[in-house]
């Protein structure tokens, strides 16, 4: 039976739930969404924490609907035993019309072959995540989080959601998922944490709300002011450069910030001045007079100071009202503006334009994190959410090669002076003139925590003790990991932007990301943006290679898991197949790059079948040289790259990917290489593909691993086909390792290798081997030594000898000096005469 | 006088055929009789209930020892 692959729903092993939660398995499955796990292991954090889990958990309210099944068949002791047995439920009249079924415990599956299904597509694509999205049956899920976007930047009442469920459901909605959807539209996101003149305030809707903090005995005391109560923001005049809005108002240029008729408006600078006034004065904000919209939004406020915000966001997460952060951008008078627009021939496409309209929904920035396929244009929405906030900006990068791109889309796509954009990294330290800037630097330049030289010093102190308006963080799956999670408390910014293709890890860090920057704001349809051209199709495929017989019986018995590995990856009919794919994409006209984890079976491979390979230890020079080779010369079509490609390389174009090793189940590193293909140029040809294959060897680990790496890739809605037998490989002529006594010379080869080579490559390519690999050979120190001038100069080892010395004293009996002589004696002579006469 | 053992003729996979190998030679050869090719062994008729048995044995700690590997090797490597 195929193993399964790590799907969040299903619990394999004790060690996923990691906080107590009273059911059985459905909750483990919702728990690991919401909840927060807290590592200290605290014992009271515990225990507020398994409140608050039952509070956002579904299963936290009482399932009352469940009876005991009376049909059994072949199939359901696999959902009786999970708890997922809901044939309790009874279909609606009219179900086969009606698209969704709604689980009680949250999930919410919908059928993509029903007529209404598109409606009820964009509908739960603001309600809830998606979490599998193959080609017929959508699965999405419900959370806290997902019901917060939707009703603070969408505007959704609880009552408007369930109406709409209940109209697409087949089902009744569960009774449970009601009270969820109340509960939590009721309690989440009602309060929130605003920065506006440089001072922070606790904001809330509801008064009810703020009295219950006040009277809090952590947080009361903590109030500097009395409360004060305003309007609510409003979107208003707020324009996102780039999309169609802008390219209206381009047509007018004098109407943005002029404040309209009905006083709707809160953001002018002048009315914050006014309500300042007015504050010091009363102590309580009076309605402007004369206001005729009687049923707007108030909101109520108190102040805290600066460092109190972490102890109250703690509070307040205990109390069961996590605080939510959003920026004012526009109220923000302190903080320099920054002269940033995009340019105009900066095209925003629909999906960028829909993540960044859920991200500045109401007039302020949200913190958060949009996850947009590789190549589909992060980098663009990024600067774009800078050009909207218009305040100082950092952007953190995982290489030097990545800043190196930062800095060049930042002055491709917009406006900005190139004075104003600085990089920090290992080469070259500089700073921004002026008051505002953008700074673009890498994670581990920033949380370096010793031995930093004196201008990075100056650097870091220079990144801390300022207020920066936008912090844009690219990959930021890397951040949960506790190194980098010290960059976001180091460095003061008012929005947080967190941009991936796969927020995936395989160590359950994710959740805890949706409280260090903030919720996941909008997540792509990688299918989606294949069918309207912004990404290439792919076909993925699984190759399955049979282990040769002596191969075989070594893996078996082989004890070390390490060079257990060598063998099945050095599988003499994995070079067969391999070979075979390369000749047959070659003949198509295709770039092929070929993937490995694996230095040794790289070597091994690229210089069996003859071909460039580029791993972390090559020379600069001759990367450039091989990538530029690959990219424009004809006869090189195919290159083997290492992990190294993943990440540090600025990958030109392939059409084809080849993977023959990787790094046992994770999915994040598949789709990320799928990635790489995903850019092609000539995507937008028709009918055309790109082509990803896996070479796994049979009946080994490997292909328990592929599994589960590709389930990232299912759950976007690419399907791997699985290819037994490559037709025509006996034929393919030169094949490698065709008769017996050359695969036993590999197998001796192979098994000569200690543990070390079965290991994957070492991870640091941006500090020795990323792009000054040469200037870290020589040791780039400075010494100081005492010397003589003739050393410096190089004459050291010299030495100088005159010869013929008397040869000068003959110059003097030439004719040229008796002359002379003569001139010389013949003028005193004159002289004296002179003189004399 | 000749000597007649009763074998059961086993056709299989090349790799299911190692694993069997691997297992008659850490019993001590007192399973299999003879190999005929890649895919084909001669077992003991008595052993042949034993064999299977073994085999499943192996089967099922491979799959296992898979899933520990995995969450032992989880590590991305991410910085």
């Amino acid at each position: 039976m195929p193993p399964k692959r790590k799907a969040p729903g299903a619990s394999v092993g004790p060690k996923r739930s990691r906080t107590g939660t009273p059911a059985a398995t459905p909750a483990a499955s919702i728990g690991s969404e919401d909840d927060y796990s807290d590592s200290s292991g605290d014992e009271v954090a515990e225990e507020d924490m398994s409140r608050v889990i039952n509070k956002f958990s579904i299963t936290g309210h009482e399932n009352v609907d469940a009876v005991a099944t009376k049909k059994v068949d072949a199939a359901s002791k696999f959902f009786v035993k999970r708890g997922r047995d809901n044939t309790h439920l009874q279909l609606k009249l009219g179900h086969a019309s009606r698209p969704l079924w709604i689980n009680p415990d949250g999930t919410i599956i919908l059928e993509s072959f029903n007529p209404l299904a598109s409606r009820a597509q964009e509908f739960l694509t603001t309600i809830a995540e998606p979490q599998s999205r193959p080609q017929y049956l959508h699965e999405y899920k419900i959370t806290a989080h997902s019901l917060y976007a939707a009703v603070a930047s969408a505007g959704l009442t609880p009552e408007d959601l369930l109406g709409t469920l209940e109209r697409f459901s087949k089902i009744a909605v569960p009774k449970t998922i009601a009270q969820f959807i109340k509960d939590t539209t009721e309690s989440y996101g009602k309060i929130k944490l605003v920065l506006k003149d440089n001072r922070y305030f606790i904001e809330s809707k509801d008064p009810q709300m703020l009295q219950k903090l006040l009277t809090d005995q952590e947080i009361g005391p903590l109030r500097l002011q009395e409360v004060v109560k305003e309007k609510a923001p409003q979107r208003g005049q707020l324009v996102i450069p780039g999309t169609k809005e802008a390219a209206g108002l381009k047509q007018a240029p004098n109407q943005p910030r002029v404040p309209n008729a009905n006083a709707q408006n809160t953001e002018g600078g002048q009315q914050g001045t006014t309500d300042d006034l007015f504050t010091s004065i009363t102590g309580i904000k009076e309605d402007e007079e004369g206001d005729d919209d009687e049923d707007e939004d108030t909101v109520h406020s108190f102040e805290i100071s600066a460092e109190s915000v972490e102890t109250v966001q703690k509070r307040c997460f205990t109390l069961g009202f996590p605080i939510s952060e959003e920026y004012a951008f526009r109220d923000d008078t302190k903080n320099p503006d920054l002269n940033i627009d995009l340019r105009p021939h900066a095209r925003i496409r629909s999906y960028q334009e829909v993540s960044l309209n859920k991200m500045f929904g109401n007039g302020r920035a949200k913190s958060g994190i949009i996850v947009l396929p590789c190549g589909a244009g992060k980098t663009l929405v990024g600067i774009s959410a800078g050009c909207t906030i218009k305040k100082s900006i950092v952007v953190l990068a995982t290489s030097a090669m990545s800043v190196v791109q930062w800095a060049q889309q930042f002055k491709t796509w917009s406006n900005i002076d190139p004075d104003q954009i600085a990089t920090f990294t290992s080469e070259n330290k500089t700073a921004f003139k002026g008051d505002a800037g953008i700074i673009v630097s890498t994670y581990s330049m920033v949380t370096q925590t010793r031995g930093r030289s004196h201008d990075s010093e100056k650097m870091m102190q220079f990144l801390m003790g300022r207020e920066w308006g936008l912090l844009i963080l690219d990959e930021v799956h890397v951040v949960p990991a506790a190194m980098f999670r010290k960059v976001l408390t180091s460095i003061n910014s008012h929005a947080k932007l967190g941009l991936t293709a796969t927020l995936l890890r395989e160590d359950d860090k994710v959740s805890d990301l949706n409280f260090l920057i903030g919720p996941k704001l909008y997540e792509a349809n990688w299918m989606e943006l294949a069918e309207l051209g912004h990404i290439a199709k792919v076909q993925c495929a699984e190759v399955w290679c049979p282990m040769s017989p002596e191969f075989y019986t070594a893996y078996l018995n082989e004890p070390d898991a390490r060079k257990k590995t060598l063998h099945y990856i050095m599988n003499p009919r994995k070079f067969q197949a391999c070979q075979f794919l390369i000749d047959h994409h070659e003949k198509r006209g295709d770039k092929i790059i070929v993937f490995s984890d694996n230095v040794y079976a790289l070597k091994a491979y690229a210089l069996k079948l003859k071909k460039a390979f580029i791993y972390g230890e090559t020379p600069q020079q001759e990367r450039m040289r091989i990538l530029e080779n690959f990219q424009l010369n004809d006869q090189v079509n195919t290159i083997f790259l290492s992990k190294i490609g993943d990440t540090s390389l600025d990958l030109p174009e392939a059409t084809c990917l080849i993977q023959i090793s990787s790094h046992y189940g994770s999915r994040r590193q598949e789709a990320q290489r799928l990635g790489r293909i995903l850019r092609a140029k000539r995507r937008n040809d028709e009918g055309f593909n790109a082509f990803f294959y896996s070479l796994v060897s049979k009946d080994t680990s490997e292909m328990y691993y592929s599994s589960k790496r590709q389930a990232f890739l299912v759950d976007q809605g690419y399907a791997f086909k699985v290819i037994t037998h490559l037709q025509g490989i006996e034929n393919l002529p030169g094949l490698a390792y065709s008769t017996l006594a050359e695969r036993k010379e590999l197998l001796e080869e192979v098994m000569l290798q200690n543990a070390e080579a079965g290991g994957q490559e070492k991870d640091d390519f941006d500090n020795a081997t990323g792009l000054s690999y040469n200037a870290n050979r020589r040791g780039a120190k400075n010494r100081r030594t005492k010397g003589k001038l003739s050393e410096l100069s190089g004459g050291n080892t010299m030495a100088y000898m005159e010869r013929n010395k008397s040869k000068n004293k003959d110059l003097k009996k030439s004719q040229f000096f008796k002359k002379l002589n003569r001139e010389t004696e013949r003028r005193k002579k004159e002289q004296l005469e002179m003189l004399k006469g | 006088m000749p000597r007649v053992n009763k074998g059961v003729l086993v056709e299989c996979d090349p790799s299911i055929k190692a694993i069997l190998l691997k297992i008659d030679q850490d019993a001590g050869h007192a399973y299999i009789i003879e190999d005929l090719d890649e895919s084909t062994l001669v077992v003991k008729e008595q052993k042949l209930a034993d064999l299977k048995h073994q085999l499943d044995a192996v089967l099922r700690k491979t799959s296992m020892q898979e899933r520990e590997e995995e969450s032992s090797g989880d590590d991305d490597g991410d910085f």
